[in-house]
């Protein structure tokens, strides 16, 4: 029988096992409430997980930080963890200053710093960058590790493309994405494995090339559990400002699952004053969010899927969607203990993190990296779709097809 | 339609009468939707007005009556009880408080007002009781006692037990609990009681029940670090906490805030609350203000290992979890049958009051023969999980 997720962390983890793998970090920057910071933070400190402050069963033995800026917390760490030296170059991070491949497994962050934008509003954080070093160094080493690549793969489509075929020409395991996919759900469902659905709905909020992906990737780690998998998106439409309000009003998708979605919402910002919790009206919805988004998208299998970003409202993610037959539409909220003053910690980077360890313990990804390259082309078709006057923009290049994971993944233990 | 009346201290913004009976104005969300119960309030009774009081403007928008007694209200102005149910919300508002430190709310006397009206009537309705019964067992005691005595049910409590959880586990009904542990923040006796009721609601799902409370002792600074609990149901505790303070507010790490010896740094004044049960049973709350900021709950069960989880305390201003509350009120006003006993609400207003005993002497174990309150867990999960 193999062994359970649990045996296999708990073996790695006794002191006499042979390989205690070695991680090498390659970030932006390490300020409070980076990415970076509470990425790395969780192999050197150890987090809260499964009723116990878990230490990883690995090493983080490498740091390579591009950027730093007032607030680094660089030194701090390399002082407080010896085991772990800072690098110059993401080369001698993965080498240890030799000239081969030293470590077993790579955490890329390519999230937070001072990068440039482009003129569709999309901030060139530098992962396809950092991941071409890599490569460099597998290939002349000749061997490969696996990389886990927090959120999308690049904000340039055909670089996402380029560094998921490179993964699977060169057989090393990456994984990427979001915490929304596997963070706590309230309630705790998981969407029902071969459903059939007929349109999804993510309501959350932030901005254009930045949460419009946790939108698109709560919603795809959801939908790809759906009969045949997923089948690939045929094409985009992105709504704002008062066409928003023009396409809500027509009915473009249906009102009832962002009723649904709000539903789930722990921070529906009242419609009157004096009422806690008062359900808004369209005309509340309009006076309170001042720039709402949708991207509206078709599925090759014909799933319609709409992720609405209604900043101002709400500060969550609320899944919803109805399936063919039932009665009652499903819905959730991706919960997110969120450090803006309402928890301390940004504690849905804890099963962000446990699966790539189990990743770099097993050399197997957890869930498809195909839902990341899904998200990451539609994040880049929305930001088009707006682009260019909120045109309907086919995504050919997004019509493929891939399996869901057949376990959850979702913080549950 | 069912008709309820609401008796409350205040009713301003953000008072649990306010986000509790404007659930029944303007409905809530429940289970994915914005439900609207098939009740009205017809009735209102508010003790006190303050700077900010919302109940004329309610009666006016909603149209029902504030009248100026409890009696005037359960009878809505005419000579007979004309309610279906009473909702009584006994919290904030300017009320002094004793020698223990316990706010003196007026729930008893606004239940004693309603029990009045039932025997004069010669019909008595559900009757929710928001937060525990009072600040004194015998006070308590004597509520339930009339709910037998006349056959009204009654609900109680805080929105503890009811709420989402993370993760979302129950105690299996009949486990063997070796030990719990609870850790709350916020004053007495306002928040440790929602922490012990918390425990409580777990804990009474062991074999044989609930079987009441043998002695308490409510230990202060050092005595209460060193206290008979599991450091490793601490640890686990805390593991599921989200607000470490400290460091983690300093630069973001998160924290072992046991093992770093961090926890006695954040924590001035520590407070062990420990019970021990009439079936051996011993549990802690640790209300341990400066280190976290949430609920959290950990037990050793035979045949499951440690079990933790945190109670969510949704943010303000919707608190999603008094929706997890409403809707269990809304259960009994149109079932006439408490969801969950309020023999758990009796058993934990009467060991914080004599925990508080013990803290005014000095400390000391109390020996508590008159919380020999038994009662069964319900069968049924009552905790937002769907």
């Amino acid at each position: 029988m193999p062994l359970s997720r649990r045996e296999l962390l708990s073996a790695a983890a006794l002191p006499w096992a042979p390989n205690r793998p070695k991680i090498a970090a390659i970030i932006t920057e390490y300020r409070k409430h980076s990415h970076g910071q509470h990425i790395v933070d969780r192999f050197l400190e150890g987090y809260g997980w499964d009723g116990e402050h878990h230490h990883p069963a690995m090493d983080l033995v490498s740091l390579y930080v591009d950027q730093r800026p007032n607030g680094d917390l660089t030194p701090d760490r390399a002082g407080r963890f010896p085991g772990m030296k800072v690098y110059s170059t993401i080369a001698e991070a993965l080498t240890g200053g030799t000239s081969k491949l030293a470590v077993d497994g790579v955490m890329l962050v390519g999230e937070h710093g001072r990068y440039d934008r482009n003129e569709k509003g999309q901030t060139k954080y530098p992962r396809y960058e950092f991941f071409k070093e890599i490569v460099k160094v597998f290939n002349a080493s000749n061997r490969v590790v696996p990389i886990f690549n927090d959120k999308h793969l690049s904000w340039n489509w055909d670089w996402a493309k380029e560094m998921y075929d490179t993964s699977r020409r060169m057989k090393f395991p990456l994984m990427a994405g979001s915490s929304l996919p596997v963070t706590w759900r309230t309630p705790s469902l998981e969407f029902p494995t071969g459903a059939r659905v007929e349109e999804a709905m993510c309501v959350c909020y932030g901005g254009v090339d930045s949460y419009d992906f946790h939108g698109l990737e709560t919603i795809q780690g959801m939908v790809e559990r759906r009969k045949g998998g997923e089948s690939g998106v045929e094409w985009v439409q992105a709504y704002r400002g008062d066409e928003f309000w023009a396409a809500y009003k027509e009915k473009v998708w249906p009102t009832e699952l962002v009723e649904a979605a709000l539903c789930r919402s722990h921070t529906l910002v009242p419609a009157r004053e004096g009422f806690n919790n008062i359900f808004p009206t369209v005309d509340d919805m309009k006076r309170i969010v001042k720039n709402p988004v949708a991207y509206r998208y078709k599925h090759s299998d014909g799933l319609m899927s709409t992720m609405i970003l209604m900043s101002g409202l709400i500060r969550d993610f609320n899944f919803s969607a109805r399936l063919t037959g039932q009665r009652d539409l499903f819905s959730t909220q991706m919960y997110l203990p969120m450090p803006d003053g309402r928890t301390t910690l940004a504690n849905f980077f804890s099963p962000l993190v446990y699966n790539a360890e189990l990743m770099y313990l097993t050399g197997k990804e957890t869930y498809p990296l195909e839902r990341t390259l899904l998200t990451t082309g539609l994040t880049a078709a929305g930001v088009e779709s707006l682009h260019l006057g909120q045109k309907r923009f086919s995504t050919p290049h997004l019509n493929f097809r891939y399996q869901a994971a057949k376990e959850s993944t979702f913080w549950r233990s | 339609m069912k008709r309820i009346a609401i008796v409350t201290t205040i009713y301003k913004y953000l008072s649990h009468a306010q986000h509790m009976a404007d659930r029944f104005l303007v409905g809530y969300p429940h289970e994915g939707r914005w439900h609207k119960p098939d009740m009205q309030i017809v009735s209102l009774y508010v003790d006190q007005k303050p700077a900010g009081d919302q109940s004329q403007s309610r009666a006016t928008e909603f149209g029902f009556k504030v009248y100026p007694t409890i009696a005037e209200t359960l009878r809505c102005g005419t000579d007979k009880l004309a309610v279906d149910a009473v909702i009584i919300i006994g919290e904030h508002g300017d009320y002094p408080k004793n020698e223990l430190g316990q706010v003196l709310y007026p729930r008893h006397e606004f239940f004693r007002q309603c029990v009045e009206v039932f025997d004069k009537d010669g019909r008595a309705v559900p009757v929710y009781n928001d937060k525990h019964l009072s600040y004194s067992f015998e006070k308590a005691k004597w509520m339930l006692d009339q709910g037998k005595r006349l056959k009204f049910p009654v609900l109680a409590g805080s929105s503890l037990p009811v709420t989402w959880r993370l993760p979302d586990i129950e105690i299996p009904l009949g486990s063997q609990i070796d030990e719990a542990l609870m850790v709350g923040v916020g004053g007495s006796d306002l928040m440790d009681y929602h922490a012990l009721e918390a425990m409580q609601c777990m804990i009474e799902r062991r074999k044989g029940g609930e079987t009441g409370v043998k002695s308490v002792q409510l230990l202060e600074g050092e005595a209460a670090w060193n206290a008979p609990y599991s450091k490793e149901l601490l640890i686990a505790a805390l593991s599921r906490s989200d607000t470490p303070k400290g460091f983690t507010e300093k630069d973001g790490r998160t924290q072992n805030l046991v093992a770093s010896g961090e926890l006695r740094k954040l924590v001035p004044q520590p407070a062990a609350y420990l019970i021990e049960h009439n079936d051996g049973l011993k549990t802690t709350l640790l209300m341990l203000n400066g280190a976290v900021q949430d609920y959290t709950f950990a037990a050793k069960v035979r045949g499951k290992g440690t079990m933790s989880t945190q109670f969510l305390l949704t943010p303000v201003p919707n608190v999603t979890y008094s929706a997890c509350l409403v809707s269990k009120i809304e259960e009994m006003i149109s079932t006439g049958r408490a969801p969950y006993p309020a023999a758990r609400t009796l058993i934990v207003s009467g060991m914080l009051e004599s925990c508080l005993q013990s803290k005014a002497k000095g400390n000391q174990t109390l020996a508590t023969p008159h919380l020999g309150v038994r009662y069964n867990a319900p069968t049924q999960s009552q905790h937002a999980r769907r």
